[in-house]
């Protein structure tokens, strides 16, 4: 007989051992590791095209390059646009099929009778041929109409003067627009995305071990016999939550490296990102991710024991991944500023604070403390639920 | 020694499924005992509760004079379980399984190597051990279940059914090993509803039907108790009728 006072004999001893096994698993299991490791790799990729996108709209935007049709009847608009660093050139024939077909995105059409009209006292007429639906195209349409107006403005003022009449007269309200959202718009998506996809990191990092590791384990009929030895319960969920937990972490911290690196050394263009990510912000960041980490790991396992086979599991996550991956998506809906008890909820309050990393802010201690414990506690209670669900009897029923 | 006495569990909502309903045998060291009966006699929920897998709704079970609900986590230690479900990891190899298993049982080191050499050995299995599980026949995953379920040398074993799906030589060898094993006065149980496996190996039977014991003895005793010709015709005697026989 073997005695039972060895030191490989400890609950310690077989949680580790558990957790060992679950990672030479998972990592030998070539399709999971890769699906898992994809969007790792896929998010800076993401961020290198957004950003890329973001600088050509801004470029497009500012070279506004604009086909006219009929440039010889309003001499004055044309000088007046010329005057703004718009290139203009000869609008093609069949200019209303190019813009329908995306060749073009707007296109000045003046009338003929323009220079009649406004000899007569009459508004002179120029038409705007384009496709709002098209997000590459609206940069350049906003840019057009603004400075159409801006003439319309300029030569009213002229005409008022002639008659000595004040300007002010026809403008009662002056709107001076001030954007304070960040310096440059463009950024705020990118600020999101790199939040966001710390988040999402975490919340699928670990899903194709967590299910493998229950789940699969029953649906492959190993449960049983594993069951059976002196592993109880408790060290058998607390090893499987050891490495599910250690594996989702291992994928979020490829992504924020990649992300680091991204957005350090790749050949990005001048968008203006109104943030940074440094060193100091991938610590914050893993600072703040650490404690969901630890509790998706311990909601996939609990979820995933509950599934009799990898696909019913695999239902079931799904459903609850999908919702949670909205819950950062809520205050965008709400409309106003976040209510304080959002800041608790887990990843809605994580990703308050990343986004509070990325502006450089310092991370408030008493919101990281808080949102230490609600994960830390909620991944207890999981882990315990988990343990609990391993121990009944219904766990044998069902190959 | 196992003594069970009186063992009863029922499943179902209202527990209207009896699959066990007071069962009482002894299984003495150095003997291989075995459980025969139809499918859905109570096998395999009756070695659950041996293997403390399930708690039985009534009566007492001992292992070595260890109570199989109270004393459930020093059972574990000394029983070796081939419960029903008998999966292995298929991404591990033969060996890993094995290993793993053994770690769980806190066999470590030097003396788990040596171990699982002696079990390669021992089942014929060194040309698959360091394959992964995933592409073994039927015969090899059941040989490595075995390994799996003596690594930690337990004094008594439990096994469901554990000649299915294999051919005649495995099973030739996987009897050669058990009466190796209980040779040595190890204490052992097996279940089979193929009457032939039970009356080639075991050395007391116990026939099992709707979840209640309906007979033990030697097979020489049960032919003579019963007054039939053969053990066949003896355990459906026994039985009352020859429905759900599957020997």
């Amino acid at each position: 007989m073997i005695s039972s006072t060895r030191p490989g004999d400890s609950a310690l001893a077989r949680v580790l051992v558990v957790a060992r096994k679950e990672i030479v698993d998972i990592v030998r299991d070539r399709r999971s590791t890769l699906l898992t490791l994809m969007p790792a790799i896929a998010g800076p990729l993401f961020l290198v095209l957004i950003l890329n996108l973001v600088a050509s709209q801004t470029d497009r935007a500012r070279e506004l390059k604009l086909p006219v049709a009929g440039r010889e009847h309003a001499p004055a608009l044309v000088d007046f646009l010329l005057r703004q660093q718009v290139t203009l050139v000869a609008a093609p024939a069949d200019y209303e099929a190019r813009v329908r077909a995306g060749d073009l995105d707007v296109v000045l059409d003046i009338d003929p009778r323009f220079a009649e009209d406004v000899a007569s006292g009459k508004p002179g007429t120029v038409r705007l041929i384009y496709d709002r639906s098209r997000d590459r195209a609206r940069s350049a349409i906003d840019r057009t109409e603004g400075l159409l107006r801006a003439f319309n403005r300029e030569w009213g003022r002229a005409r008022l003067l002639l008659r000595g009449v004040s300007p002010d007269v026809a403008n009662p309200l002056n709107v001076d627009a001030r954007d304070v959202a960040t310096p440059q718009s463009s950024g705020s998506i990118v600020l999101f995305l790199v939040a966001y996809y710390g988040i999402f990191a975490a919340l699928i990092g670990g899903m194709a071990m967590a299910l493998d590791a229950t789940a699969g384990e029953r649906e492959r009929a190993s449960l049983e016999p594993l069951l059976a030895t002196p592993a109880r319960p408790i060290e058998l969920a607390a090893g499987k939550w050891l490495a599910v937990a250690a594996f989702d972490g291992l994928v979020v911290l490829l992504t924020l490296i990649g992300f680091h690196l991204t957005l350090r050394f790749a050949p990005l263009p001048a968008v203006g990102i109104p943030f940074l990510f440094g060193t100091a912000e991938l610590l914050r960041f893993i600072v703040v991710l650490l404690p969901l980490i630890a509790l998706v790991a311990a909601v996939l396992l609990y979820v995933g024991a509950r599934g009799r086979t990898q696909k019913e599991a695999q239902a079931n996550v799904s459903m609850i991944l999908t919702l949670v991956a909205i819950v950062p998506l809520l205050p965008m809906f709400l409309q106003r500023k976040d209510p304080a008890w959002l800041s608790l909820v887990p990843v809605s309050g994580q990703y308050a604070l990343l986004s509070r990393a990325l502006r450089g802010e310092n991370l408030p201690p008493l919101d990281l403390a808080l949102s230490w414990a609600v994960c830390v506690t909620l991944a207890v209670v999981a882990v315990l639920l988990f343990a609990r669900l391993l121990s009944r009897e219904s766990i044998l029923a069902g190959k | 020694m196992i003594a069970v006495d009186g063992l009863a569990k029922a499943f179902g909502k209202r527990s209207e499924i009896k699959a066990v309903a007071g069962v009482s045998f002894e299984a003495a060291e150095g003997e291989i005992t075995g459980l025969l009966g139809p499918n859905g006699a109570g096998k395999t929920t009756l070695l659950r509760m041996l293997a403390t897998l399930m708690r039985p709704d009534s009566g007492t079970a001992t292992i070595d004079g260890l109570d199989v609900v109270r004393d459930r986590h020093a059972v574990r230690r000394k029983i070796g379980v081939l419960s029903d479900a008998r999966g292995l990891y298929p991404r591990l190899t033969g060996r890993e399984n094995i290993r793993y298993f053994g770690a769980l049982h806190g066999v470590t080191g030097a003396a788990l190597d040596a171990r699982v050499e002696e079990l390669v050995a021992a089942l014929g299995i060194g040309d698959i051990a360091d394959r992964r599980a995933q592409g073994f026949s039927q015969g090899e995953r059941m040989k490595v279940a075995i390994a799996r379920a003596l690594v930690h040398d337990p004094h008594t074993l439990l096994l469901d059914e554990p000649t299915n799906g294999l051919d005649i030589m495995s099973t030739r060898s996987l009897r050669a090993l058990l009466r190796g094993l209980r040779d040595q006065g190890r204490c052992l149980v097996f279940s089979s509803h193929v009457m032939q496996e039970v009356t080639a190996l075991c050395d007391r039977i116990v026939i099992l039907g709707h979840g209640r014991v309906i007979a033990t003895g030697t097979a020489a005793e049960l032919v003579e108790r019963s007054g039939a010709a053969s053990l066949e015709d003896a355990f459906v005697a026994l039985l009352g009728s020859g429905e759900g026989l599957a020997a």
